[in-house]
């Protein structure tokens, strides 16, 4: 199974190599303590750290945060930003600072499960797809075309309108099955170059099963791809969340950045003067997206440290 | 004044985030116009960094960090990339090792000629392609390969082109880093010599930089030695061959030699000539028809130890010496080329031999002479096309994917390139355990105790400690150690040993040469030594194959073949050789 990883703190993994220290494999919190050291080196990754953990923050602690609750709707309606409302109140009666604090969550929340989701997805079809040859190969380099060929805000339109109002879990379905198949391509392609190489040959000489091969040997030298390919589909799924969303094809009783934008669209917000209802979702929609492509400029110096920039002096 | 002249130069690596490296510490040195200079290292030792200074091609993390370059009397260590671009006609070339890679695979080799007179502009239109085609015929090239793109020639024309390209600014100074190495040892001959001639006619000062001391005697007039960042001793070709001053100069002459003599020896490594128990033994039974497919397990017994053995650390393995022979009878290999139209490519043809127990067997030849598809045969990563491959009472032509880990256990591969070879995320332990889970029954403490004895075995001492390292904390010797560890991990009858020591400096070759021979004789597996040097099968083999395009043109005991060759290709392959020792002196 792919090792679904997760961040341990920095001060259990700061450890050197001690010549007694004899772990199987090179410590992967180490690994991944290392790749974080170089994202955070790079300046445009680092303002993309920052903003993304202001985001999870503010998601996180939404309801300390949060002046009113995100569905109060005892204010007067459509009211300008006043002090006790900063960013002005919706049609409904909303606080609409409330609900922006209250829509990161959802945002993040989707942008993180199904990024994961498609990424551990792409991850086993593109790397069984890569070592495989022959008939195997062919049936799944075919089923990925089919996804990869069909465009993809059609598609899920026509996936979430079949599976009408079904939350947020309607959409990371949606989403998932929309968004892995570009990942699952990038990785296959890695994982042939990886395959001719003599460490992988060894590796069949030392014994080891296809599976092992391709889980313990080639996997774990794509990490920044992988990365990579997950902070690549979490933007794609904020940004696909968003607009199923403003189309009206999620839960519109649900509070999030996608929906805040149809209530605002339907009640004609820039007509009445309240810009701030289209503008604040749209710009917090942005800058999260934004803040992900920004880390994948980090992510490129792992794998590759040429790109890693300051290396020109 | 002289052309180049080199005063108290440092030059630095300094990586971000870790400490400065000094790579070129207080180097100094003239060089006159027409001057032939070879610089001599091991990897690491600066060669190349100093090279880069002197063409003004210095990139970080590397930097000029004191001392001047003067060429013709301007320092060029402080230059601007600008003033450096305008110097470069006139002034100074490089022509790198993987120069041949250096075209663009879309652009034909005309347009590469011109767009070097475009940037420089001392070549006028309608003079241009006379020009190129002057370029290319000093190179020995014919006037058409300007219309042709790089991918349609071979790697030997590719680095003459740009040798040609180098050459077009006329400049005054070449340095070649390793132009040949990444070469067929026969079309490397052919490189050295146009490179000679060239310098020779044209009056640039060269400098030749090479991890081959012996190929750099042969070709140029005064030799640098580097060592760690320093130049450790600089005399004329004929001195250092005749009297090397510094111990490290002697070291690397030391492991030079000629397979044709009739005893062979190089430090660590003990003599071959004809007069060893092993190589009676071998000739006794040599007499035989090497080729029969019939079972000859009887006629030769597993080679005995000679009488005082070299200090090592291999121990001799109780019952488990090789009892089955490999039997090659008329295999070929044919490749299909993917595109319609092109003729299929015969890799292997009608090759029959058998690899006695406890035998060594060396299977040399240029590249594409079709040795290292044999080794992919036998191992059962490919199958032949016609003929059959036996091993005991496996079939390796029809092997199943399952009684393949059968074959594994028995037959292991030694790879040629130790960097590519352990996967760089796993530490040693990790890397020769998983072999001992898969093929024996040992598990936990008695799992780690077999790995501690592996590395024993292999000379990776204090055990404890290698274990724990990562492939990027050793060296290449180191490495490749581990490598032979690892086939050794399942016990097996038979090593096939791929080129193992090309990758390797010259004063680590003879330790891992020495280690697999002692293997074979205090262990009794069976070798297939591939490679192209027939200096190290003169050293660890007693039989010997040569192979020329797919097909057997010699083949006999190592000594009476390499003394004696009959057929012309091991003639040229022999030639190939550099002889600094004795034909260097006779070609000059």
């Amino acid at each position: 199974m792919t090792p679904t990883r997760t961040i341990i703190p920095p001060t259990s993994i700061v450890k050197t190599m001690s010549p007694g220290d004899h772990a199987g494999t090179a410590n992967p919190l180490r690994v991944l303590w290392r790749a974080f050291a170089t994202i955070w080196s790079v300046p445009k990754a680092r303002i993309g750290v920052a903003m993304l953990g202001v985001f999870v923050l503010v998601a996180i602690f939404a309801p300390l945060l949060a002046p009113y609750a995100a569905t109060d709707n005892s204010f007067g309606r459509s009211e300008d930003m006043s002090a006790a409302h900063w960013l002005g109140t919706t049609a409904a009666g909303q606080d609409v600072l409330s609900q922006l604090i209250y829509g990161a969550r959802v945002s993040v929340f989707v942008g993180f499960v199904a990024g994961l989701l498609s990424t551990i997805i792409a991850v086993l079809i593109g790397l069984s797809w890569g070592y495989l040859r022959g008939f195997a190969g062919e049936v799944i380099n075919f089923i990925v075309n089919l996804f990869l060929v069909i465009p993809a805000l059609p598609l899920m339109i026509v996936i979430a309108a079949y599976l009408q109002n079904g939350g947020i879990g309607m959409i990371v379905l949606v989403v998932v099955i929309t968004g892995w198949a570009w990942g699952a391509r990038v990785l296959r392609s890695q994982t042939q170059s990886l395959r001719s190489r003599d460490f992988v040959t060894a590796a069949i000489f030392s014994g080891e099963s296809p599976s092992r091969i391709v889980f313990r040997e080639i996997l774990p030298n794509m990490t920044s791809l992988i990365v990579g390919s997950f902070f690549g589909a979490s933007t794609a799924a904020i940004l696909a969340e968003a607009g199923l969303e403003f189309l009206g094809l999620g839960d519109s009783t649900t509070v999030s950045w996608g929906t805040m934008l149809f209530w605002a669209q339907n009640s004609n917000a820039l007509l009445t003067g309240q810009w701030v209802l289209l503008f604040a979702p749209g710009l917090c929609i942005s800058l999260l997206a934004t803040s992900m492509s920004l880390i994948n400029f980090g992510v490129d110096g792992l794998s590759n440290p040429r790109l890693r920039e300051g290396a020109k002096r | 004044m002289s052309l180049v002249s080199v005063q108290g130069l440092f030059v630095v690596y300094e990586p971000q985030g870790a400490l400065p490296v000094p790579a070129v510490r207080n180097v100094s040195f003239d060089l006159e116009q027409g001057d032939f200079v070879g610089l001599v290292g091991e990897s690491g030792s600066g060669k190349s960094t100093l090279g880069f200074a002197l063409t003004g091609l210095s990139k970080p993390p590397a930097r000029v960090s004191a001392g001047s370059i003067l060429f013709d009397g301007v320092d060029i260590a402080g230059m601007t990339p600008a003033q450096l671009r305008v110097q470069r006609h006139g002034g100074f070339a490089m022509v790198l090792q993987s120069g041949m890679n250096a075209l663009n695979p879309v652009r034909s080799i005309r347009d590469h000629f011109f767009d070097i007179f475009t940037a420089h502009g001392h070549v006028s239109k309608r003079d241009r392609e006379a020009r190129a085609i002057e370029l290319v015929g000093k190179v020995e090239l014919p006037a058409s390969v300007l219309d042709r793109f790089s991918g349609e020639l071979s790697g030997g024309m590719r680095q003459r082109v740009s040798i040609a390209l180098a050459l077009s600014l006329e400049p005054r100074l070449m340095v070649f880093d390793e132009p040949t190495t990444a070469l067929d040892v026969l079309v490397q001959h052919a490189v050295m010599d146009t490179i000679r001639e060239l310098q020779k006619s044209e009056k640039f000062t060269a400098v030749l930089i090479s991890h081959d001391l012996g190929m750099v005697l042969e070709v140029t007039e005064r030799v640098m030695v580097m060592h760690d960042g320093l130049v450790v001793e600089d005399a004329l070709a004929a001195e250092i061959l005749a009297a090397p001053q510094h111990p490290y100069t002697r070291m690397l002459l030391s492991h030079y030699g000629d397979p044709r003599a009739a005893v062979v020896e190089v430090p660590g490594l003990a003599a071959r000539g004809g007069d060893r128990a092993t190589d009676v033994a071998v000739a006794a039974a040599g007499n035989a028809p090497v080729t029969v497919t019939g079972d000859t397990l009887d006629t030769l017994e597993p080679v005995a130890a000679p009488a005082a053995p070299p200090a090592s650390t291999v121990r001799r393995r109780e019952g488990r010496a090789a009892r089955e022979a490999i039997v090659v009878t008329n295999v070929s290999k044919i490749y299909q080329r993917p595109s319609r139209g092109e003729e299929p490519v015969c890799a292997v043809n009608n090759v029959s031999f058998t690899l006695e127990p406890g035998a060594s067997m060396a299977l040399v030849g240029a590249s594409g002479s079709g040795k290292s598809t044999i080794a992919k045969l036998i191992t059962g990563v490919e199958r032949p096309t016609s003929g059959s491959i036996t091993f005991g009472d496996l079939q390796i032509d029809t092997i199943k994917r399952r009684q393949l880990k059968r074959l594994h256990t028995e037959v292991q591969m030694v790879f040629q390139d130790p960097y590519a070879a352990l996967n760089p995320l796993h530490t040693v332990e990790y890397i020769l355990t998983r072999p001992i889970l898969n093929f024996s029954r040992l598990r936990g403490r008695d799992a780690r105790a077999r790995v501690l004895e592996l590395l024993e075995t292999v000379g990776l001492t204090p055990v404890e400690q290698f274990a724990a390292r990562l492939p990027h904390q050793l060296s290449g010797g180191q490495r490749q150690r581990v490598v032979i560890a690892r086939a050794l991990a399942s016990d097996p009858q038979v090593i096939i040993a791929d080129e193992p020591v090309s990758m390797l400096d010259v004063s680590l070759r003879a330790g891992v040469l020495a280690l697999l021979d002692s293997l074979r004789e205090t262990w009794g597996v069976s070798m297939l030594y591939i490679t192209h040097d027939l200096l190290s099968a003169r050293l660890v083999t007693d039989q010997i194959m040569v192979l020329n395009s797919g097909a057997v043109v010699e083949e006999g005991r190592t000594a009476d073949v390499l003394q004696n060759p009959q057929d012309e290709y091991t003639i040229r392959l022999l030639e190939a050789i550099p002889h600094p020792t004795v034909g260097g002196l006779v070609q000059s």
